[in-house]
């Protein structure tokens, strides 16, 4: 072990892969890590135990990168067990951020998420009624698995965190920037800050054409020929790249698919879901409210729409029930 | 004492803030459940603001802005008519009671319809019992 | 930031008014223990010098950099406390208000719960006030010229009174001449002076005045700018268009009045001898009153609010129609000195000066005076084969309570006033907003009934509500006085409360172009950015709220300081719960 390598961790909670996929996609530069870096854990990629991490001083690493939102005790408990151990705590990509696609869930309970996936799911066996249980008497012995949490949380609601990349996941490009930055040793941001984002929303990098909006009709992005020189939301089609910080190199609208997102709300805003539906709404061109109806009648699942990534960080964070 | 409704009211300065104004110069009675907050226009009214304000705690929200064509502002009010809509579509999703959230119009000489109107709301939502976003947010800090 | 401000809070309790209901000492117990909070102090009249004095002097006692004034509305006393803590060296910004009277004190009935609810209003003051910034009137420069649209009388009045002044006004009329509807006019009432003459003499000094320029069959097109610094394009003959540049506009576009055929009981269109007071006018101006066949009516019956202060036309009153008809009494008298008149009423509204005197000796002559309800109005129908007359009217009279049927050869139907069928465009044109009624909208009914919602705007006459000739001239004088004041003052200072977009957070998305109801938001297109031109903004926030991005800050009404009011009159609550 060279200390004056950088000592780091990569950790996945509740997550896809996708993050950790996105750390491999920075291709050669990943080799420049491993040169700069001591690795002591990262799931996706390198064996290391948490009982590795546990024998660690407080505060011996130089950086963990966790991504994947708290969905039950072990994530939790990581997130705890690397902020002990950890000089810097980065939240990595959407779900660390603001919850993720997984805080979603957040509409549901677990009773009804469970009843879904071990219940009423087709592909369960008629009869079989297991559900996860945190305990398990087998044998006279006790089997424990992680306790699955009644909502999803986003990473510092359970742990400090000094800084947020965003993205789902976070652009191969920026991640590289911003672990070069930490390798070279030069002054680091603010605590708190977002890193590897714009200040500005994604439009600002959209090349398609923007013009005075108003909409008559929404759409789906099938339900249309698009224009691809033209701004999506005056296509009818409910984009959030207007409400969502730039720096993902404009994959979606690029592809012909709307921003739903991912990089979170810009500099100033509470909450995304809550701008989206304030200027999506602005620029519907009627003064009835029987025609407003109609045009909104267009817009399916609002929800997913507001908070396709930031639910488990907006205002309400969840469901009431 | 029972369960008492806290209701926070956004008002446009110059039609609904004048009419709640005029229901006090006139000594019209109505229930203290209200605060309300003064802005310009209720096109300013953020659909945050009505989040903030439930996730703060409140059990219900009013909006008031000047009647569609009335508008100080000629057309400010139709944004708030366009906005509550989707508003309300969003809270019905996440388990929020019809009754908590509302949109009316009251014009600057409509003290009476005011006071009609808070009280309505007030009762409503006594019925209905308080909110439980703030509780449930605060609970979900201590039990996973 | 909230430990650093030192806020001097200051709980009025009006005499009774607010002390009767809410305990101001228990306001003062529980505010003065708020963060940020430096003294905190109950007096009975705030509002008086006293109580301003208090202020002052605890501004520098204390250093207070923040005030709260839980008293009255804000709309009743904010610009009284702005000068106060302005004169105490504070800027006025820096001053908020909680209304624990008009929305507390004076509609509750529990003392408890006043208080606590003035506790959680101040409470929201006192957390809002600390992220108050300190803004300084911006001014701009002030164009002389003016432009007045609609040559009625009004215009007229206004065009001539700047001309006066030496100002250079553009007097656009749609129609082929000036004179609007008082040209339509035979006498006035009550002292029965032509309108003719009224009129003759204003045109002749406009159209001599080289300060005026009249645009005859002409309409503005587009109008751009802010107060001060308008510019308008003018189309006249329907092709030829004029630029011109102005500092102010008044609005003189009148009225058109109320369609006396949607009254299907009066037979309006239907009998040929059912005129309008228009069509009477006409008569009158021409020197004979006749029926269609020319024969010289013998009975004439004048029916009162046509269309006005009823529940399936128009609500409101057109206030000049009752003297009309006294004035009626009088022409027809002159014209046909044995016709036998009736007028049919449902208040006879003589509220003007000399009016009741002209009530009086008009009731003195032949008319005989009936009152009805104004729900059950009368009917006229076809007088039966054979009669002398040609019509008869039936009514209901609420005096005597007897139903009467009334002879008649001729029925005047006194149609009352409504707004224009182009008052929307005119609306739209120069921003200003109307009533249900389709009336513009003045800037307060009571102390600023010329002014509107957009600044340099001006509203004269009966293009905002039902008006005589002595109310709508002494508009049109109101209008130029208020403008060669702003032109006096060679510059004008705009409230510095406006919207604006911070730069490095706008993308450029262009949301808020299109959300701007007075065109005051500018899209750089090599920049990529949107500006908000600051003295064309009214500060309604709409696109604030509208703002995508977060971009666009509301002066004096931010996001952050709402929320700490949100979170103010809450944590009250909560700490009450």
């Amino acid at each position: 072990m060279d200390k004056k390598k950088l000592q780091i961790a990569l950790y996945w909670g509740a997550a896809c892969g996708g993050c950790d996929v996105s750390v491999l996609d920075t291709n050669e530069f990943i080799l420049d890590i491993a040169a700069a870096c001591d690795i002591h854990m990262w799931p996706i990629a390198h064996d290391g135990k948490y009982k590795d991490i546990e024998a660690l001083e407080d505060g011996f690493l130089d950086l963990a990168m966790y991504n994947g939102a708290v969905r039950n005790s072990e994530n939790e408990h990581i997130a705890h067990l690397l902020r002990k151990k950890s000089k810097v705590m980065v939240a990595y990509g959407s779900c660390a951020h603001i919850g993720g696609i997984p805080g979603l869930a957040n509409t549901f309970t677990r009773e009804e998420i469970f009843e879904s996936a071990y219940l009423k799911n087709p592909s369960i066996q008629e009869g079989n009624k297991t559900v996860p249980q945190p305990q398990t008497e087998v044998d006279g012995g006790e089997l424990t698995i992680p306790a699955f949490y009644k909502r999803v949380y986003k990473l510092d609601d359970v742990v400090d965190v000094d800084y947020y990349i965003p993205g789902c996941p976070p652009a191969p490009e920026q991640c590289k920037a911003v672990l070069s930055l930490i390798v070279s040793g030069q002054p680091l941001p603010p605590k708190g800050s977002v890193v590897g984002a714009s200040e500005r929303a994604l439009c600002e990098d959209c090349q398609r054409k923007k013009d005075e909006k108003m909409i008559k009709q929404f759409f789906r992005p099938w339900q249309i020929i698009q224009d691809p020189e033209k701004c999506l939301l005056e296509q009818g089609i409910v984009c959030a790249g207007s409400a969502t910080r730039s720096g993902c190199g404009v994959r979606c609208p690029d592809s012909n698919m709307p921003c739903r997102g991912c990089y979170g709300p810009m500099p100033n805003v509470v909450d995304q879901g809550a701008k989206i539906i304030s200027s999506v709404s602005s620029i519907i061109d009627s003064q009835d409210p029987e025609e407003i109806d109609k045009i909104l009648s267009g817009i399916h699942d609002i929800t997913g729409y507001a908070y396709r990534f930031g639910m488990a960080g907006s205002l309400l964070q969840r469901s009431v029930r | 004492m029972g369960f008492e409704p806290r209701i926070v009211g956004f008002l446009c300065n110059w039609c609904s803030y004048t009419g709640a104004d005029l229901a006090g110069t006139s000594r019209i009675k109505y229930q203290p459940n209200v605060s309300i907050i003064r802005v310009m226009c209720s096109a300013r009214i953020d659909p945050t603001f009505v989040l903030k304000a439930l996730s703060m705690g409140a059990d219900g929200v009013v909006i008031c802005g000047c009647h569609p064509v009335d508008c100080h502002y000629i057309s400010g009010n139709y944004k708030a008519m366009r906005r509550f809509p989707l508003l309300k579509k969003l809270l019905k999703e996440f388990g929020v009671e019809d009754e908590r959230v509302r949109l009316e119009w009251v014009s600057a000489s409509e003290g009476q319809r005011f006071s009609e109107v808070i009280n309505d709301m007030t009762d409503k939502i006594r019925a209905l019992g308080p909110s439980k976003i703030r509780v449930q947010l605060d609970a979900d800090k201590v039990e996973r | 930031m909230t430990t650093e401000c030192k806020i001097g809070v200051y709980v009025c309790s009006c005499g009774t008014n607010i002390g009767k209901m809410v305990d101001c000492d228990a306001v003062t117990g529980y505010t003065k223990n708020l963060p940020g909070v430096a003294v905190c102090k109950s007096y009975k009249y705030m509002c008086s010098n006293p109580g301003q004095e208090m202020i002052v002097k605890d501004i520098q006692r204390y250093g207070l950099d923040r005030v709260v004034v839980a008293a009255c509305s804000p709309r009743m006393h904010e610009p009284t406390f702005r000068a106060a803590i302005s004169h105490g060296g504070l800027n006025p910004y820096y001053l908020e208000m909680a209304n624990i009277r008009e929305q507390c004190s004076w509609v509750h009935d529990d003392h408890q719960q006043a208080t606590d609810k003035a506790k959680a209003l101040t409470c929201a003051a006192v957390k809002r006030v600390p992220f108050h910034e300190p803004f300084d009137m911006q001014s701009v420069p002030m164009n002389s010229a003016s432009l007045v649209i609609g040559g009625g009388v009004a215009g007229l009045t206004a065009a001539l009174e700047l001309a006066d002044a030496n100002q250079p006004v553009y007097l656009v009329e749609k129609d082929g001449k000036l004179g609007g509807n008082l040209a339509r006019i035979d006498l006035t009432s009550p002292y029965l002076d032509s309108a003719k003459d009224l009129l003759a003499e204003r045109i002749c000094r406009v159209t001599k005045n080289p300060k005026i320029t009249v645009m005859l069959n002409s309409e503005v097109e587009s109008i751009s700018g802010y107060v001060g610094n308008f510019k308008a394009q003018i189309k006249s003959n329907g092709e030829a268009v004029t630029d011109i540049e102005i500092g102010s506009i008044i609005v003189c576009t009148g009225f058109r009045e109320f369609d006396a055929s949607k009254v299907g009981e009066y037979g309006y269109g239907r009998f040929p001898n059912v005129v309008t007071s228009f069509d009477l006018e006409k008569m009158l101006k021409e020197g004979r009153v006749v029926m269609k066949d020319g024969k010289t009516p013998k009975y004439v019956t004048i029916i009162n609010c046509v269309g006005s202060r009823s529940g399936k036309y128009n609500r409101y009153c057109s206030r000049v129609c009752c003297m009309t008809a006294l004035k009626y009494a009088n022409g027809i008298k002159s014209a046909a000195p044995d016709a036998f008149i009736t007028n049919l009423y449902t208040d006879m509204n003589a509220f003007g000066k000399g009016c009741e005197d002209f009530y009086r000796r008009s009731a003195e002559r032949d008319t005989i005076f009936m009152m009805f309800d104004k729900h059950a109005p009368p009917t006229v129908s076809a007088a039966g084969k054979g009669e002398h007359f040609n019509m008869l009217v039936k009514v209901n009279e609420i005096l005597s309570g007897e139903e009467v049927e009334i002879p008649a050869d001729m029925v005047v139907l006194m149609v009352g006033m409504e707004a224009r069928e182009d008052s929307m465009n005119v609306a739209r044109l120069v921003n200003i907003s109307r009533d249900k009624d389709g009336w513009f909208i003045e800037s307060h009914p009571k102390l600023d009934p010329v002014a509107t919602s957009t600044d340099g705007v001006f509203i004269a006459g009966a293009c905002a509500s039902p008006k005589d000739i002595p109310d709508t001239v002494a508009q049109a004088r109101a209008t130029t006085a208020r403008i060669l004041a702003k032109i006096c003052q060679g510059e004008i200072w705009v409230e510095p409360v406006y919207a604006e977009i911070n730069e490095d957070l706008c993308s450029g998305c262009r949301v808020c172009n299109e959300l701007c109801p007075y065109s005051a938001i500018d899209y750089d297109p090599v920049k990529k950015r949107s500006a908000i031109i600051s003295v064309m903004c009214k500060s309604c926030g709409g696109c604030v709220a509208g703002c995508p991005s977060g971009a666009i800050k509301a002066r004096h009404f931010t996001d952050k300081q709402i929320f700490e009011q949100i979170e103010g009159v809450l944590e009250w609550a909560s700490s009450r719960a």
